[in-house]
């Protein structure tokens, strides 16, 4: 495994740390509990899947004297098995319950952690209105004293129902038969909508549904499958909107009419699988974006000075790691299923395939470094 | 039933103290003799009450098993053997015989000398303790009596470590010691056969982890080395004069080829010396690249490292220093160590567990001042690194073992069943077998069902077959014969056969017994009704022949043919003779003599 050996030689200069696990199955989940845990889920159609709780290393965790602490591995705290695939999971803040998502897509599973054991028991489930084969809903949380599931398959069928009374608290009420790709939770009142085809939305569900939105069609109008996240949280652009082509758009919430700025990713397009496109800002470092699932790379931009549309950016930081340390000699290449920032650790990401492998990286910024 | 039962023995769940108690078809063995290393008394050592509450220790066990030669898994050994006392025999690898002395007495020697132990084991104890050792071979099945047989299987991890597989009869249980299923630079990866054994005993923390590749391990240990000596740093690695060293040699070396650096390596003198000697010792234990190597040349002729003296301590710029003893207790390692702590861009890399009160165990737990001898205080400014290197197997690696060997059952030792229960489910579940977690000093008893061999005749066989009813698969048939047990041979053969063998003749046992009937009806009437009664009962006829003559029954036997119609002439007696069967309901009748329960009718007139 020369070219191994040789991206572990350059990776010395490129990471100041770097982890590579292997799980027992692949996951397209990588959802935080806290700073020191993640969930993961396989999401196989003809097995049973795991659902698993791990714990980070230790010397991940540690604020300080990190030299000290030889634990580089990861704990299984606790598992659950599920029979439908796993293709979201999220956690209800502080609760000790999960709801996910995926296919067959008639039912969301509602799961609880228990306490006193490693067992991660199924607890209920909450019906999907719109059961079409090969669909699945999309899920968000809003957490209060009375934590409700947003969930939906395409805008008309968007509702929210109350975890525990599974009483429908809210529902869009529009006949938009238009299918979703991402929903967001941003405050106590407010969501975010994606949907595939780039339309974008911000709804207050206090109000009868009057999103305020992209102009249709989407931000890019050159068809593909778009995701979004919105996050950033300071004046300007905090919307990116990421397309199968590989166009990526910024935009500004108080004028979703008018994005910001388009850019095209240096990324090869189209992507294999767009239900895998994930675009994610950094919750540390100003105006960062990393983006995933064109291939078994994960990307990191800094969006700081773009602005127009069309232009072509590379990017500040490309991990490599999926494709170079794959060990079984499969014929296709390793694609990454998701990627997430460590909530504290301003370049830390988390990233995984679909080889089952499981990354922690912490890229060094090359602009500072001398 | 035969049973396997398994206690691990010691208070505490950590992870520390592996001394496992097997009893196997009445066979007693102790898998590992290890001490806790976190605790200073009496709680390091494994709670052998348990065992020695069933009289000696030497009577008790049959023998000890020892896996390798971590002190977690043979540092409690001396104490067992000669303070405890036990005579019987200890099997052990050849490597782990060579190594682990050399650790128990450096262990000792911290104990005594560094942390005035009193009531430590001595010296001569170590040595009395080895004298009981029979060391085995890799895949040479030991008799260590007439029916228990160990085999050792490689393990990886570190040099010496084995598998063992314990077996009586039909009945064996597997236990793995540490493991690893992936090779590394100086180790192969663990293997053993498809032996499916009843049970298969390992550690429930491999399970629960899921581990950082090796070559992450070592791109962090190259970085930090080559960050210090980018900087002008001296770095001190001290190890043990086998296994890790040889594998950081190597690494380092091929990195220091690859990006052409000339800051020079040394390996300290002694550890050349002992190194070469133990491998040439042990060489079939590493892999197929080391072998290579140390046939083509010198184990420690580097390009790039070099033989230290300890001159090269005080020379100016960077350098990296492999030094023994590898818990900078004593001699070389600590020397330099002194030497270079105070420089903030000098740093020691620690490669593995340091016990409680050496140097390496204070460094490592954060202390910055530490006191030397004459009440010295040495300040430590240079960087500490803690990096752990041991091979360990993980979740994958547990799944993957227990395909290959294929066993009934696994046991997890050191988990907390309570807490498991998701782990269960996924060992049941995954891989089809049953999955045990006992508590420390809680036994786990596995029943199980041993095949016995027998041999049966052909003639019974044929005998069977002419009953009519052809052999089915699934339907279980019950046959009749004798068998006979001589030495270890068991045969089944009909009883004609075995009384024609034994020289023994047919007798044939006859009883009767007196049934009063109180009837309303007519003699004639209550006879016939008994009559076809009994013979609906009495289907077929077997007769059980023995060695000795029986007593004749009461009355005389005497048959008769089967009446045609009611009853003309009630005989005044009316007896059927019975072969001894152990219920009523099956009785035989076998051509016009029947022969069939019943009692003697006595009826009046």
């Amino acid at each position: 495994m020369e070219s191994a050996e040789d991206w572990l030689v350059e990776s010395l200069r490129l990471y100041q740390d770097f982890h590579a696990f292997d799980l027992s199955g692949a996951t397209r989940v990588l959802e935080w509990i806290g700073d020191k845990g993640v969930f993961v889920a396989g999401y196989e159609s003809l097995k049973k899947n795991e659902i698993l709780h791990l714990i980070l290393p230790l010397r991940l965790s540690v604020k300080e004297n990190q030299g000290l602490c030889p634990e580089r591995d990861f704990k299984v705290c606790h598992g659950g098995f599920s029979d439908a695939s796993v293709f979201e999971l999220k956690h209800v803040p502080d609760t000790r319950l999960l709801v996910t998502t995926g296919l067959p897509g008639s039912y969301l599973h509602v799961w609880q952690v228990a306490e006193d054991s490693d067992v991660i028991q199924a607890v209920s489930t909450i019906a999907v209105p719109d059961k079409e084969g090969g669909f699945w809903p999309r899920v968000a949380i809003f957490s209060s004293m009375a934590p409700g599931v947003l969930h939906g398959v395409r805008l008309r069928s968007l509702k929210v129902v109350d975890l525990e009374s599974q009483k429908t608290t809210y529902t869009s009420g529009v006949s938009d038969s238009e299918e979703l790709s991402s929903l967001q939770v941003l405050a106590a009142d407010t969501f975010a909508f994606c949907c595939s085809s780039g339309r974008l939305g911000l709804v207050d569900i206090r109000q009868k549904w009057a999103p305020s939105e992209t102009i249709s069609p989407g931000a890019g109008a050159a068809g593909g499958r778009w995701c979004a996240e919105v996050g950033g949280w300071g004046p300007g652009p905090s919307i990116a909107s990421l397309g199968s082509n590989g166009q990526l758009c910024l935009l500004d919430p108080r004028d979703l009419s008018h994005p910001v700025s388009s850019v095209q990713c240096s990324v090869s397009a189209p992507s294999p699988d767009p239900e895998l496109l994930r675009v994610t800002w950094a919750p540390g470092l100003d105006n960062c974006l990393a983006i995933s699932g064109f291939d078994g790379t994960v990307q990191v931009y800094d969006a700081t000075s773009w602005d127009g549309v069309g232009s072509q950016v590379e990017p500040l930081f490309t991990h490599r790691g999926h494709i170079f340390l794959e060990d079984n000699q499969t014929d296709t290449a390793p694609l990454v299923t998701t990627h997430t920032w460590h909530p504290h650790k301003p370049r830390t990401l988390l990233s995984a395939a679909s080889d089952a492998s499981l990354h922690v990286w912490d890229w060094v910024d090359l602009r500072t470094a001398h | 039933m035969p049973e396997i039962r398994v206690t691990p023995l010691g208070a505490g769940q950590d992870v520390g103290r592996s001394c496992i108690l097997v009893s196997i078809a009445g066979k007693n063995v102790m898998l590992d003799c290890g001490m806790h290393m976190g605790f200073n008394d009496d709680r390091r050592f494994p709670d052998f009450s348990y065992i020695t509450r069933s009289g000696r220790l030497t009577d008790f066990l049959d023998c000890v098993i020892i896996s390798h030669f971590h002190l977690d898994h043979c540092g409690a050994l001396p104490y067992f053997s000669e303070m405890v006392g036990y005579d019987g025999p200890i099997y052990m690898t050849h490597p782990t015989q060579a190594i682990c002395p050399i650790l128990l007495e450096d262990y000792r020697k911290i104990a005594v000398d560094k942390k005035g132990e009193a009531n430590f084991f001595t010296s001569q104890m170590i040595k009395d303790c080895m004298k009981k050792v029979v060391a085995v071979h890799l895949h040479q099945t030991v008799q260590v009596d007439d029916e228990l047989e160990i085999k050792a299987y490689y393990a990886g991890h570190v040099l010496g470590a084995a598998m063992f597989q314990i077996k009586v009869g039909s009945e064996s249980v597997v236990y793995t010691g540490d493991y690893n299923m992936t090779p590394d630079r100086h180790l192969g990866a663990a293997w053993i056969d498809r032996c499916r054994p009843n049970l298969l005993i390992t550690e429930s923390t491999y399970a629960t982890t899921i581990r950082d590749s090796k070559r992450c391990r070592e791109r962090d240990f190259l970085k930090k080395v080559h960050e210090a000596v980018e900087r002008g740093g001296k770095v001190l690695i001290p190890v043990f004069a086998l296994g890790r060293a040889q594998e950081l040699c190597i690494l380092l070396e091929t990195f220091w080829e690859r990006m052409n650096l000339k800051a020079p390596i040394y390996f300290s003198t002694g550890l050349t010396e002992k190194a070469n000697h133990y491998y040439k010792l042990f060489i079939t234990w590493t892999n197929q690249k080391i072998r290579k190597t140390f046939v083509q040349r010198n184990m420690f002729e580097f390009k790039h490292i070099k033989a230290f003296d300890r001159a090269f301590a005080d020379n100016p710029g960077p350098m990296v220093v492999f030094a023994t003893p590898g818990m900078l207790h004593a001699g070389q390692s600590l020397q330099i160590f002194r030497k270079w702590a105070g420089n903030e861009k000098n740093m020691v890399i620690m490669p593995g567990y340091c016990v409680q009160g050496t140097v390496g165990h204070k460094i490592l737990s954060g202390q910055r001042k530490l006191e030397m001898e004459g009440r010295q205080v040495l300040e430590v400014k240079m960087q500490v690194e803690y990096m752990s290197f041991s091979a360990h197997a993980d979740a994958k690696g547990i799944m993957q073992l227990v395909g290959q060997v294929e066993p009934e059952g696994v046991l997890l030792v050191h988990g907390e069943a309570k807490k498991m229960e998701f782990l269960k489910q996924k060992i049941e579940q995954e891989l089809r077998v049953s999955c045990y977690m006992p508590a420390n000093g809680e036994t786990v008893t596995l029943p199980t069902s041993p095949s016995i061999p027998v041999g049966i005749s052909l003639g019974l066989l044929k005998r069977e077959m002419a009953q009519g009813l052809l052999p089915d698969a699934k339907k279980p048939r019950l046959l009749h014969g004798t068998l006979i047990m001589k030495d270890s041979n068991f045969r089944l053969v009909s009883s004609e056969q075995a009384l024609k063998e034994l020289g023994l003749a047919e007798h044939q046992l006859r009883f009767t017994c007196r049934v009063h009937l109180h009837d309303p009806r007519k003699e004639q009437e209550t006879a016939l009704r008994v009559y076809s009664h009994l013979k609906r009962w009495a289907p077929r006829s077997f007769w059980l022949g023995l060695g000795r003559s029986g007593a004749r029954g009461g009355s005389h036997c005497a048959s008769r043919q089967r009446p045609q119609g009611p009853l003309r002439a009630a005989p005044s007696r009316w007896v059927r003779d019975c072969g001894v069967h152990p219920h009523p309901g099956c009785c035989p009748l076998r051509g016009p003599r029947h022969q069939g329960a019943a009692g003697v009718l006595d009826l009046p007139g």
